[in-house]
């Protein structure tokens, strides 16, 4: 260590802390302020995730399960809606639940309202519904391959699940008005098309070993990207049809909802949305400094090295 | 009335036998240990039957035995929520009234505890829920939900962010071969997930071809570290967290692991 007063190197070993704090405040708050725009490239999980879906037909039904809380809702809300946003505008059936327990409902609740509003010709109960939450993720789940109204027996208003025409028998009618015969609605998960479980910590894992292991049910993760890389295992594996990684994944599917579906591309550009693809900005610049960071503590380190080698040597 | 002899049977163990257990665990307090023991036995092994054997009494979604008990699991599931608040109440209240170090904390966690069930029990004793109102407002449930829980929720996420670059800094360095490693990989990964390049010579239009082929390339290098080293790690752990929890599922089902009774073993 130093003797006497401290030199450059020893300086550069002791950065002050408060010093990386400033440059991380800055490299997410001017990107912010100031957005970059830079390219997203598409990674192969993310393309197999939206591929699946442009592989569905209308009135198919899809699963949205918002299984994360507010403290990853900045990665997984654009996820989330992004899905949501592709399975209304290809006419898929789409229903919400949550399962994870510190609001996750409420997340959906306000996802839910903020797409349903861009898309003033779909209907409640008939394109989307919201189921809200239930406690006991594994045991729902499970129950869901049973049932899906044993674990939910009304939407998230209280209203039972057999009023609402996507799981209740529904008369068909001609447009003489006629009964011509009876639709019936969903029963089980088993009938789903794909679950997408936009997740943290456990409940994801559990929608790929319950669901898609007993049930058959193709799955889609939406993972933040501290728990993206125990994914790539399931992905291997084919127990899952694809992948959003964290942001990244997030503005992957963004880039590629504005690319191929005109209708929301125009939605993209002319909301004021906080999207994944914003974000990725100040991803980009906190990733920067981290890098820079450890460059700068390494050289250091090894600066150190050689100079203990040389006083060892005399 | 159409009565299954699946449900009759769940119900005589999982109705009938704790509070026939309870009662003569008065009298004599070793079926207190055998009833749960029993009972835990019962649990474990319907739901395995029903895969092997699947008769219409074990595995039918309406009148089977164990997706009968899938529904039980929610019920018991929900009661893990109180217990767990009756535990915050009980800890905090203690830490408050002893003055212990922090106990301010406790007293505003106890504020919130009790304003925010207060409000959500009151939206489901009003009917009107926890979420929006039929005019589209917010109920004040969803209003602290809004307006203090998401924001606080979302800062403590966002200090991850300070303290990581500041924890890489002093931790990220290549002192041996398998810290180089990892060191690497970790750049590399960081790198290939963000258009780096792209940001860095964005104010020399030039050098954009380059850096976009750069980050393709470097985009590519990423995913194959996290679908070969990465996912064959990740699915060894992963495999042998599932023996694992196999295992302690076995020794639950067979009584040899008691501790979730609070017994030793051989007790």
């Amino acid at each position: 260590m130093a003797r006497g007063s401290p030199t450059f190197l020893d300086r550069l070993l002791h950065v002050d802390r408060r010093l990386i704090f400033l440059f991380v405040a800055l490299s997410v708050t001017v990107p912010i302020l100031v957005p970059l725009g830079l390219p997203v490239s598409t990674t192969a999980p993310t393309q197999a995730a939206y591929d699946y879906i442009e592989s569905l037909r209308p009135g198919d039904y899809v699963w949205l399960s918002f299984d994360y809380g507010p403290s990853s809702a900045p990665e997984n809300d654009p996820m989330a809606e992004g899905f949501m946003r592709h399975c209304l505008s290809k006419d898929l059936k789409v229903i919400v639940c949550a399962l994870y327990p510190l609001g996750g409902l409420g997340l959906a609740n306000n996802s839910m309202a903020r797409v349903a509003a861009e898309f003033p010709n779909k209907q409640y109960g008939v394109d989307y519904i919201n189921l809200g939450y239930k406690d006991g993720a594994e045991a729902v789940m499970r129950t869901l391959g049973a049932n899906i109204a044993d674990a939910f027996p009304t939407d998230v208003n209280g209203r039972n699940l057999s009023e609402f025409p996507m799981f209740g028998a529904t008369p068909s009618k001609r447009e003489d008005g006629m009964v011509v015969g009876h639709t019936l609605g969903i029963k089980s998960i088993k009938e789903v098309k794909v679950v997408f479980t936009a997740a943290t910590g456990l409940i994801g894992e559990y929608w790929i070993t319950l669901v898609n292991s007993q049930f058959g049910t193709p799955v889609i993760i939406g993972p933040t990207a501290v728990s993206a890389p125990k994914y790539y295992a399931f992905l291997s594996s084919g127990q899952l049809k694809g992948m959003l990684g964290g942001m990244k994944g997030a503005a992957e599917y963004e880039q590629l909802l504005i690319k191929n579906r005109p209708d929301l591309a125009e939605l993209y550009g002319a909301t004021k949305l906080f999207t994944a693809t914003k974000g990725m900005d100040a991803q980009t610049g906190i990733h920067l400094v981290i890098i820079l960071f450890i460059l700068i503590g390494n050289v250091a380190f090894f600066l150190f090295r050689m100079r203990e080698a040389k006083e060892g040597g005399r | 009335m159409n009565i299954q002899p699946g449900i009759v049977i769940l119900w005589i163990f999982f109705g009938v036998l704790p509070i026939v257990g309870f009662l003569l665990g008065l009298r004599a307090p070793a079926m207190r240990r055998q009833v749960p023991l029993v009972l835990a036995f019962l649990a474990g092994i319907i739901p395995i039957l029903s895969i092997y054997i699947p008769k219409v009494f074990l595995a039918d979604p309406d009148i089977g035995m164990s997706p009968r008990l899938d529904k039980y699991l929610i019920i018991v599931a929900g009661f893990a929520l109180p217990l767990g608040i009756v535990n915050v109440i009980q800890n905090s209240s203690r830490r408050a009234a002893r003055r212990e170090k922090g106990w301010p904390y406790s007293v505003v966690l106890l504020f919130g505890l009790f304003v925010t069930g207060a409000l959500g029990i009151y939206g489901a004793v009003t009917g009107e829920g926890i979420g929006f109102r039929q005019d589209g407002t917010s109920t004040p449930f969803k209003w602290i939900e809004d307006n203090a829980f998401r924001p606080l929720q979302a800062t403590i996420f966002a200090l991850l962010a300070v303290f990581m670059a500041s924890a890489a800094f002093r931790a990220f360095r290549a002192r041996n071969t398998e810290a180089t490693i990892l060191l690497i990989a970790g750049v590399l990964v960081m790198m290939g997930r963000v258009p780096l390049l792209e940001f860095l010579t964005a104010p020399f239009p030039g050098l954009q071809p380059a850096a976009a082929q750069g980050s393709r390339t470097l985009g590519l290098l990423t995913e194959w570290i996290m679908n070969v080293p990465n996912s064959a790690a990740q699915a060894g752990i992963i495999i042998g967290a599932a023996l694992g929890a196999a295992a302690m599922a076995i020794r639950v089902i067979l009584g040899i692991e008691r501790s979730y009774l609070g017994l030793e073993k051989g007790e």
